[in-house]
């Protein structure tokens, strides 16, 4: 379903060029969940910028379910992004100026379902992730868990075959975030997403399907 | 509305201060293009009315050069009309001068009620209790028709009798009914019956004017050829309009000017609102990079930071045009007031509100709010959606492209250079060049600020770690702070320039005054600077110079003669003892007074620029014998006039108009003579005829009170800019510090007291505001420059000599501080009360 292929990617910095990729390469099936780990600045979030054409590599290529996304011109990068990708981020990136329910419903907008059938799935889905009750809420009247919970509604509500995560728990307590990963795993296992997820916690990357290591620029197995 | 769009309007709802801010600088900017242009608009349809009411339906007035025409030459036009192609042509007699009734000076017309033309005589015929009036005129002698305003603050009712001062007599008169209120332009006005007319002016057999009407085609060009042939050479064929559209010309000048302050005004309005608009963007950067990320197209993010701004122009523009309007009721005084002061009678009854004005303002407004949001809109867009990109990433860029507009700063000085060096003449160039400085002055100033924050955060190494972490931070947030200083630089810049260049003007004018006004006593007799009646006959000129206590005295004869380039005032003179030392010669030194006394003529030099003449060239006059070429001697300096005139020696004068009155005396004491008492015994001599005596001081005094009079307007004009830029500092510095809301929490986290953080943001802001003006210092003197030696050279011809005064830089100075202080106010006090768990709760 994914296949990223000997991606390079380097960042200009002053006059100096600072290669953060070095031809990493991994593949995941439909529904397959891929924990990432690495130093801090190794470019896990440069990869998932890749895989979800929010950037271009230098170099290799990025396919999803069989189109090399990496390739596509703009707005056509848009709409994949749009159509197939969820995110999930660690400081959440609500909107503030729109409630809970309209936070996940922007999601099914953006790809043209409106009216009450918009209404209903994103009720549906805020419901699955523990939030019934609150859809009229402020964003920032949530909790940080209550906001990540919020935000796994948004990234899921559209069912994209792509779910990036990018360290979902950093920056939530441990007892929220153990309630945080099963919901997670268990709500893109249903979606039958493939989950990319970015991680520092050890006790996450245990429960992925495999774990990559991105060390010195290259994807590495490890073991689990 | 879409969630999208929700998700972006909805922030401007919840930053009510910055919305209010943003929409003020709008309201500001178009508001004062609609005020000036509606207070010159009104005054100029008031004067424009009032040429209606005397010319009425004349397409022509036939008239001779300084003088008056004989009525039989009406009478040959009325009796055998020149024919053509069967057309006719409609003759009316016209005489006109000044009566008196108790302390009011009212314009007599003295007209045909049978044949007339004229607007007023028409309005006349036309008056409410006109048909009997009317009738009236034939029967009985004196009676008069008044405009009913003057008639009601005299107190006067119809049919009763009233005294008329008309040329020196006194003479009963009756008042036959009034001319409607509702004739526009019919104020100060008398009308009666052309004889009586000519009795009491004293002009038997002579008319002021015969007002024809043409038709309009072929047929009218023929007959007015027709007429042309049968006309002495003394007389001339006007077309009304030409006349009106000449006259008015003098305006415009003045008029140009303050299109220029107005335009000022949007130019930091612009700024502004461009400030405003991208702080908006800035702000939500994150937002819209997740709604990317997300998924939202380019596209749709433009679109939504483009409709915002629509939205707030829509909204910024309507409110200034009805501020406008507002503001414009007021200019309205103003402006009638200088136009008064220097070129005419213009009573403005109502305001006039031209349409085509208030769309143009108002469609500035939106492009100016459109265009300001355009440039974030496009950055925000165009870049990937990356959010990791810090908010250091970002000041960096900023300061990369503060630097990259120092090159383009230094080539926007050399446009401008180029715009004043290849043209001489135009105006057009003269604003360009004023307007491409004072965007060189913005855009140099981010580069500046950075600069200089920089040196002084290391200057201050030692010293207060609050103070340097507060100037390295005004440095350090230049996406910020950069906008906002350059707003103010520029519009202090302009202040500075538009200061001495009145000061340098009031100098140059008072110099001017000073060397001109050397008699001691100036005599006129009293009443309307055009009123033929009022001159001195020899015999009264001898009579009252060889008074005891009179050393010397100067003659002047002014009357406005026709030439091909339209009517001139024409100054003739018979110098006093100082001779020509009381003016100060451009061109031509001691042998152009020669040549004056030899029948030569000086020009002033607005006349010089206007006509472009000099010295070595000629000047054609109609002159009684018809048109008669003048060479030009010299061209002097003069302030009075922007129209410009012609100064003659007033024994060439006479020769060529053989006219032996004087218009005003000059009287030089003898010493040990007092002032009063030579006045007390001029007026003994006159009487019972007044005489209107004024002392050089007093001309003086009079003259730079009109000139201030006349830059009110300006001023008010240029603190209006000021204001809008100081707002401008206020609402950047506003939306500054509250986005470092949670910066300023944490360092009071980590121990500085509510009173630092105050201190600090206060001495951020007076820094700001001092590096605004003395990048505006510069920048305000080159403004100074083009103002004087470009602009008014160009449009008004004269010389200012650009004298640097410190009452404009305190001035500016004082603002920017003001300025600054107001903006550090409420971010002061908010940073220092701000509850610290909130603070540093919210993103
Ligand atoms: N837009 C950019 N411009 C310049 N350098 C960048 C940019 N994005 C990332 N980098 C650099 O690339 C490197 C990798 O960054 P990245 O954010 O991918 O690391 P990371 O593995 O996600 O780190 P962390 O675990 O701290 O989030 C870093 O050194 C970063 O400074
Ligand atoms: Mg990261």
């Amino acid at each position: 379903m994914l296949e990223i292929q000997d991606l390079h990617k380097s960042f200009r910095e002053g006059g100096r060029t600072h290669a953060v990729l070095e031809g990493a390469s991994a593949a995941a099936a439909a529904g397959e969940v891929l924990a990432i780990t690495g130093r801090s600045g190794s470019g896990k979030s440069t990869l998932l910028n890749l895989v979800s054409a929010i950037d271009t590599p230098d170099a290799g290529a990025v396919r999803v379910a069989g189109a090399e996304v990496s390739a596509l011109p703009e707005p056509a990068r848009t709409l994949y992004r749009r159509a197939q990708v969820g995110f999930v981020y660690q400081f959440f990136n609500l909107i503030p100026t729109l409630n809970a329910l309209e936070n996940v419903r922007l999601m099914l907008e953006l790809n043209g379902v409106g009216g009450a059938a918009a209404r209903e799935r994103s009720r549906a889905m805020v419901a699955r992730v523990g939030l019934a009750g609150r859809e009229s809420s402020a964003v920032d009247q949530l909790s940080g868990g209550e906001q990540q919970r919020l935000a796994i509604a948004r990234a899921l509500v559209h069912a994209p075959r792509l779910l990036l995560a990018d360290e979902p728990t950093g920056n939530l307590d441990e007892a929220t975030a153990r309630e945080i990963v099963p919901l997670i795993l268990s709500l893109a296992r249903d979606a039958g997403a493939t989950l990319l997820i970015v991680t520092h916690d050890a006790a996450l990357a245990a429960r992925a399907d495999r774990t990559l290591e991105l060390r010195a620029g290259r994807l590495e197995p490890r073991a689990p | 509305m879409r969630l999208l769009e929700a998700a972006t309007l909805r922030h401007l709802a919840r930053h009510r201060a910055q919305l209010a801010l943003a929409l003020l600088g709008l309201t500001l900017g178009v508001g004062t293009i609609v005020a000036v242009n509606l207070a010159t608009a009104s005054a100029q349809a008031a004067f424009e009315r009032s040429l209606r009411t005397v010319n009425g339906a004349a397409t022509h007035q036939l008239s001779a050069a300084g003088g008056d025409l004989p009525e039989s030459l009406y009478v040959a036009l009325a009796t055998h009309p020149p024919a053509a192609g069967g057309t006719p042509l409609r003759v009316s007699p016209v005489i006109e001068g000044y009566a008196q009734a108790g302390n009011r000076v009212l314009r007599l017309i003295g007209s045909d009620p049978f044949s007339a033309l004229s607007g007023a005589a028409e309005a006349a015929a036309a008056a409410g209790p006109g048909a009997q009036a009317a009738g009236d005129w034939l029967t009985k002698g004196g009676t008069v028709l008044m405009d009913a305003a003057s008639a009601r603050a005299l107190g006067l009712k119809v049919g009763q009798s009233l005294e008329l001062r008309v040329a020196g007599h006194t003479v009963p008169a009756e008042l036959a009914g009034f001319i409607g209120e509702d004739a526009p332009g019919a104020e100060a006005l008398l009308v009666t019956d052309i004889a009586q007319a000519q009795e009491w002016l004293g002009m038997p057999g002579r008319i002021s004017r015969i007002d024809a009407r043409l038709p309009e085609g072929p047929g009218g060009a023929a007959l007015e050829q027709a007429l042309r042939a049968q006309l002495p050479a003394s007389v001339q064929l006007v077309a009304t309009r030409a006349r009106a559209r000449e006259t008015f010309a003098m305006t415009d000048a003045f008029t140009t000017n303050l299109h220029a302050m107005s335009l000022l005004a949007l130019l930091v309005g612009m700024f502004l609102i461009y400030g405003a608009v991208s702080f908006g963007v800035l702000q939500r950067r994150t937002t819209l990079a997740v709604l990317r990320a997300l998924g939202a197209r380019r596209g749709e993010i433009l679109g939504l930071i483009l409709k915002e701004a629509a939205l707030l122009g829509v909204g910024g523009a309507l409110l200034g045009v009805l501020a406008g309007i507002a503001i414009g009721h007021a200019l309205v005084g103003l402006v009638a007031r200088t136009i008064n002061d220097l070129y005419f009678q213009v009573a403005v009854t109502e305001v006039t509100v031209p349409v085509a004005t208030l769309v143009v303002a108002f469609a500035a407004g939106l492009a100016t709010a459109l265009l300001a949001a355009l440039v974030p809109a496009l950055e925000v867009a165009g870049a990937p959606p990356n959010l990791a990109l810090s908010r250091a990433v970002l000041e960096a860029r900023a300061r990369r492209i503060a630097r990259a507009l120092v090159p383009l700063s230094v080539g926007l000085v050399l446009a401008a250079a180029l715009a004043v060096l290849a043209s001489s003449r135009s105006l057009l160039a003269g604003f360009l060049a004023l307007f491409l400085l004072l965007i060189a002055v913005a855009a140099l100033t981010p580069a500046f600020l950075e600069a200089v924050a920089r040196l002084a955060a290391r200057a201050l190494g030692g010293g207060s770690t609050v103070l340097r972490l507060g100037l390295a931070d005004v440095g350090r947030s230049l996406s910020r702070t950069g906008v906002a200083c350059a707003a103010l630089g520029m519009a202090l810049a302009a202040m500075i320039g538009v200061a001495l260049m009145v000061g340098s003007f009031r100098a140059s004018l008072a110099t001017w005054l000073e060397r001109t006004l050397q008699a001691d006593l100036y005599v006129s007799a009293p009443g309307p600077l055009e009123d033929a009646g009022r001159l001195f006959m020899p015999g009264r000129v001898r009579e009252l110079t060889t008074l005891p206590g009179i050393a010397a005295h100067s003659e002047a004869r002014r009357l406005r003669v026709d030439s091909p380039q339209g009517e001139i005032d024409l100054n003739a003179l018979r110098l006093g003892p100082r001779g020509g030392a009381t003016f100060t010669l451009a061109q031509g030194g001691a042998p152009a007074w020669a040549a004056f006394e030899h029948g030569a003529v000086l020009i002033s030099e607005p006349l010089a620029w206007r006509l472009k003449r000099g010295m070595g060239g000629t000047l054609a006059l109609v002159t009684p014998q018809g048109l008669t070429e003048f060479p030009v001697a010299g061209v002097y300096r003069e302030y009075g006039n922007e129209r410009g005139e012609i100064l003659m020696a007033l024994r060439t004068y006479r020769e060529h108009w053989h006219d032996d009155a004087v218009s005003g005396l000059g009287i030089y004491l003898a010493p040990g003579h007092s002032a009063e008492a030579v006045a007390q015994e001029l007026r003994a001599q006159a009487a019972p005829d007044p005489l209107y005596i004024r002392s050089n001081a007093q001309i003086r005094a009079l003259s730079l009170s009109i000139f201030d009079r006349t830059f009110v307007i300006t001023r008010v004009l240029y603190f209006l800019a000021a204001g809008v830029a100081a707002l401008g500092l206020v609402s950047a510095l506003l939306a500054w510090e509250l986005s470092r809301a949670r910066e300023l929490a944490l360092l009071r986290t980590l121990g500085i007291t509510p009173a630092g953080t105050a201190l600090m943001v206060l001495a951020q802001s007076l820094f700001m505001g001092l590096a605004a003006f003395v990048v505006a210092v510069p920048a305000g003197l080159v403004t100074a420059w083009v103002l004087t030696a470009v602009i008014n050279r160009r449009a008004f011809g004269w010389h200012i000599d650009l004298e640097v005064q410190s009452a404009g830089f305190a001035t500016a100075l004082v603002l920017a501080l003001l300025a600054a202080l107001t903006a550090a106010l409420y971010p002061a006090w908010r940073a220092a009360r701000a509850p610290l768990t909130a603070a540093l709760r919210t993103e």
